[in-house]
């Protein structure tokens, strides 16, 4: 053998090494994958209504190439991950090894498994559930998400805020209050006004701002008014309490103390209304019915020439 | 093939082939044989009737059950399925107000659309009474034989003139939404909303020493448009979006005749209802994931206006005053938004994790100013003109946090934020606020975590332009709440445990801030909110479970004022509290025809107000309450796989002690005529049955 030819040998079993190393984790690649799919798993599951509810939900669509399910796609360990170990035999007594699972009471990292679910749909979320306080808090997509149902939980008006309330109970206290949005008679949902998968927004907001976000449902309060209202303008929480209120309108405090806690104009705004005021008393038009609003109804903001006190 | 392309050749072969073969599996036997795929049809009705006891616009407002009597109504969801289309929709409440119906469907992977309607019924009071009658949708007159005076007590066609009139509304939305998706990366989609509500709403109107609570008849619609166009990369995505709400009002004005006696000219007045309006917003986003360190960059940028150029009413309706020609016919409104952010997170090491992001949204009112000489309601003019006032301002949120896993179950956590806030034409110009806080999430044990969080901010202002308070003739000691000095104190705690050997779970999440206003020495001084939720449930077997929840949400602030426009000489304090508690069961199977589900709520709500002024001592107003139980039974028996029979109880008791409205009648304020409305105080029975059957031969249930 000449010293060319012993080169050339030399470069070839340099490049074919990594060849050899490829093809055998190939093949261990390919031997963690079950034999048939989802027939495989199928074989044990098919008695579980959790499961097969699947071909009924977005996951079980095999026109879809996109799904799971798609021509090509690797079925039930598309999330689940290769199934080969756990659908192969195992001794008497010995655990089966698992696969990827996704419930709150999963032993597979929160990590893992959002990473199986952002495979697909990571970019259609708009990477917004890094920077998002759910991503933050290592909450798993099936802490919300119930990918088997055929109708998503987290994904009807009617049923959503059950599932929020999970971990948001104090919002849903809130949500109780004798004034609040129709969560609970499952009318609303957190997602009217909510971007559940985080963004850059403060409270992960559905629209750019606070108010772009409420005047979706009351644009009338928009404006741009002849006289505007400076709270009105920049925040709708400085008065309202959004979640709920003991007060009506949802408001954040009991008028006429709600709108002292700015106005301190010589006269009527500067009083100090106390219980005589009230029904059985002199019956103050500061305290009662609608308290400064009697008058000053405009509070969101007046259109009117004439409107500056905002009464007309 | 010389040497050198043969080697790049088996060079090129060599690097592929790793990532060629790992993707490759070997699926020749995966038939998919067992998997029930849908086709065809299916559908799933409930028809029933409820029996309502009594009336409630409380208990019927977004429901639809706000009289007395039967109800038909009808429920269902279903679907079709081909090979190559899917279809979806639900029926909501058809038989109520609160109707809802959805159609969604596509070609799953190239389109999908979605059809919606829905209707909210808005019932704010059945209890009130007025004396005005609408000849006209913006119009609203007094009696034929009407008697003005000064106060209510010498209004003495009042009482014979009252009618009854609910203040309630409705508001149907209808969406119709689609999107494309031509290829895997890339997408169209739009939809289209459209709000229409009309109804009427308690509106105060006043004349110069009396006011009217008015039943103001108004008449909404707003259409939405989102439309937008994305591509998405294996690490990358951008999207282009623009979003138009339009806003219609059908009534410019509110007309009314005055029922008190006025000045000559002024017995017919207007004010102006909320404009025509349009906002318009073009907004761009994208993201990119960079392998190194897991780094993710996300960005976005939206400008937007909102326009607005309603025409203006005149100054004034009375026509024996002169009012000099209005500054221009319409506001010309023209606001420019614009809302921008960045966020950066990374782990530059498998312990730890850093995030960054920054957002900026500002508001620039280009609204012209002008000169506005103001009628004083309409009964003479001010001869004191005012300048209309575009506020504008600048908001900026810098965020920096970072984690780090100190050990296997121990995550600390530590942030700054900061915020910053320019304001045009306010007291304070520039006001900033910056936060700290700390984190630390730890798992003693795989079942229990327990998450800590607490920190302080300061917010802070450059000066509080007291020139700018005098043009408002404020106290110049008042330190708006919003724009004051503030040093906040919160932490947060958070325990959940889940036993391993028993399917229960226990969580507690509390809150406590506290807010000191301490260089305020007119409004608020000082504010706390501590709330409290826990929740217990068990599951106690695969066909029973059981659930208890409790929160408790406490807020109180203290605030002062000035009678002598001087120092403080009058402090208030006011105190929210509010109390629920949740209980439930579920027990399914039973005989294995049944199901039983309980579900009961109280909720109490208790407002403390009182007022100390000058060296008195504290005067204590009544308790503002409210007290709401809600017991929700239901009973299912499965009669066969595909028919089960329902029977719902629901027992509701709202009981509201309010002063405001308490003995409130139209004539009981002297110089208001108001609408009686009074505290809601229903009780009552809801008893319904249904039949749900199940259309289709698919079993798969879920």
């Amino acid at each position: 053998m000449t010293s060319d030819s012993l080169r050339h040998f030399a470069v070839l079993v340099f490049l074919c090494l990594p060849m050899a190393i490829a093809a055998q984790s190939a093949d261990d690649a390919q031997a963690e994958y079950s034999r048939k799919g989802a027939d495989s798993c199928l074989a044990c599951h098919q008695d579980n209504a959790v499961v097969l509810a699947l071909f009924r939900g977005k996951h079980g669509v095999p026109s879809n190439p996109q799904s799971p399910f798609g021509h090509g796609q690797l079925q039930c360990e598309a999330c689940h991950g290769p199934g080969g170990a756990h659908a192969g035999r195992v001794r008497r007594g010995q655990e089966r090894p698992p696969v990827i699972r996704f419930s709150p009471d999963s032993v597979t990292p929160v990590a893992e498994q959002n990473a199986m679910c952002l495979n697909c749909h990571e970019s259609e979320q708009g990477f917004a559930w890094h920077s998002g306080p759910h991503g933050n808090n290592d909450v798993a997509c099936a802490d919300c998400h119930d990918s088997h149902a055929a109708r998503d939980p987290v994904l009807q008006t009617s049923t959503q805020p059950q599932v929020c309330d999970n971990c948001h109970q104090r919002q849903r206290s809130e949500t109780r209050k004798a004034f609040a949005h129709p969560l609970v008679e499952g009318k609303m949902d957190c997602s009217s006004c909510h971007s559940l998968h985080g963004d850059s927004v403060a409270s992960s907001l559905a629209r750019q701002t606070v108010n772009d976000t409420c005047q979706q449902c009351h644009a009338e309060k928009r404006g741009p008014y002849l006289w505007e209202h400076a709270p009105v303008s920049e925040d709708c929480g400085l008065c309202h309490s959004p979640h709920g209120s003991n007060h009506a309108g949802m408001l954040a405090k009991r008028a006429p103390l709600l709108c002292q806690s700015c106005h301190s104009q010589s006269g009527h705004p500067s009083v100090a209304y106390q219980s005589d005021g009230l029904a059985s008393g002199t019956a103050s038009k500061y305290l009662l019915g609608q308290s400064c609003m009697n008058c000053h109804s405009q509070v969101h903001g007046s259109n009117h020439p004439s409107g500056s006190k905002l009464m007309r | 093939m010389n040497r050198s392309a043969a080697l790049v050749f088996i060079i090129s072969v060599t690097m592929s082939a790793p990532a060629a073969f790992a993707q490759t599996v070997d699926m020749s036997e995966w038939a998919c044989e067992f998997c029930p795929f849908d086709e065809g049809q299916r559908a799933d009705f409930e028809f029933g009737a409820s029996s309502v006891s009594d009336d409630s616009a409380y208990f019927g407002d977004a429901t639809g059950y706000d009289e007395s009597g039967v109800y038909a109504n009808v429920d269902g969801h279903g679907g079709y399925d081909s090979e190559k289309h899917r279809l979806r929709w639900t029926l909501e409440d058809l038989g109520l107000d609160s109707r809802f119906a959805e159609l969604e469907g596509g070609r799953p992977g190239m389109f999908d659309y979605q059809l919606a309607y829905r209707e909210m019924p808005r019932r704010q009071f059945d209890t009130t009474t007025t004396i005005f009658q609408q000849p006209a949708g913006d119009t609203l007159s007094l009696p034929s034989a009407w008697v003005r005076a000064p106060a209510t007590s010498g209004l003495t066609a009042l009482n014979s003139n009252l009618v009854g009139r609910n203040i309630e509304s409705d508001r149907n939305i209808l969406q119709i939404g689609g999107r494309y998706l031509p290829t895997r990366r890339f997408s169209v989609s739009a939809d289209y909303r459209r709000q229409e509500q009309d109804g009427l709403k308690m509106y105060g109107g006043s004349s110069f020493t009396n006011a009217s609570i008015l039943p103001m008849p108004f008449d909404y619609a707003t259409d939405e448009v989102d439309f937008g166009v994305r591509y998405s990369g294996d690490n990358s995505f951008v999207s282009l979006g623009w979003y138009l709400s339009d806003f219609e009002n059908s009534n410019a004005a509110l007309n009314w005749e005055q029922p008190f006696t006025t000045a000559p000219g002024a017995e017919s007045v207007a004010l102006a209802q909320a404009p025509d309006s349009r906002l318009q917003q073009l907004s761009l986003a994208a993201g990119y994931t960079f392998p190194q360190y897991q780094t993710v960059i996300s960005a976005s940028a939206a400008i937007g206006n909102i326009e607005q150029d309603a025409a203006f009413l005149d100054y004034t309706t009375n026509s024996n005053l002169t009012a000099p020609a209005l500054s221009r016919a319409t506001l010309d409104g023209d606001i420019d938004t614009s809302n921008f952010a960045i966020a950066i997170t990374s782990k530059p090491f498998d312990k730890a994790r850093v995030k960054f992001s920054y957002r900026f949204d500002e508001r620039d009112n280009k609204t012209a100013q002008a000169q506005w000489e103001r009628v004083i309601v309409d009964t003479f003019l001010s001869n004191d003109p005012e300048q209309n006032i575009p506020y504008s301002f600048e908001r900026s949120l810098l965020s920096i946090s970072g984690d780090y896993d100190l050990f296997d179950n121990l995550r600390v956590s530590a942030g700054y934020d900061r915020r910053e806030i320019d304001r045009d034409f306010q007291e304070v110009p520039e006001q900033t606020e910056d936060t700290g806080w700390g984190q630390a999430r730890w798992r003693p044990l795989q079942t229990l975590d327990i998450d800590v969080r607490g920190g302080t901010s300061k917010r802070d202002i450059d000066t509080y332009n007291e020139g700018i308070a005098a043009t408002f003739d404020q106290n110049p000691l008042m330190r708006k709440y919003n724009l004051a000095y503030r040093y906040r104190q919160f932490g947060e705690l958070k325990v959940t445990w889940s036993p391993a050997t028993v399917p229960m779970s226990i969580t507690l999440d509390a809150l406590y801030a506290d807010d000191d206003y301490t260089k305020s020495q007119l409004g608020i001084t000082n504010g706390d909110e501590l709330n409290v939720a826990a929740d217990f449930s068990w599951s106690v077997s695969t066909d029973a479970s059981i659930y208890v929840n409790v929160g408790i949400d406490q807020i109180d602030s203290e605030q002062t004022g000035s009678e002598s426009f001087a120092a403080p000489d009058w402090r208030a304090r006011h105190e929210d509290d509010f109390t629920t508690v949740g209980a439930g069961f579920r027990l399914q199977q039973i005989a294995d025809k049944f199901d039983l589900q309980l579900d009961y709520t109280r909720s109490d709500g208790e407002t403390m107000i009182d007022v100390a002024s000058g060296g008195a001592g504290p005067d204590t107003f009544p308790d503002l309450e409210s007290e709401l139980d809600d017991l929700r039974l239901r009973l299912s028996y499965q009669r066969s796989e595909q028919l089960e029979i329902n029977l719902n109880l629901r027992y509701q008791r709202f009981i509201a002690e309010d002063w405001a409205l308490e003995g409130v009648g139209p004539g009981t304020i002297p110089v208001v005529l108001s609408l009686g409305a009074q505290p809601y105080s229903p009780e009552r029975f809801v008893i319904g049955i249904g039949a749900r059957y199940q259309f289709g031969s698919n079993s798969v249930t879920q």
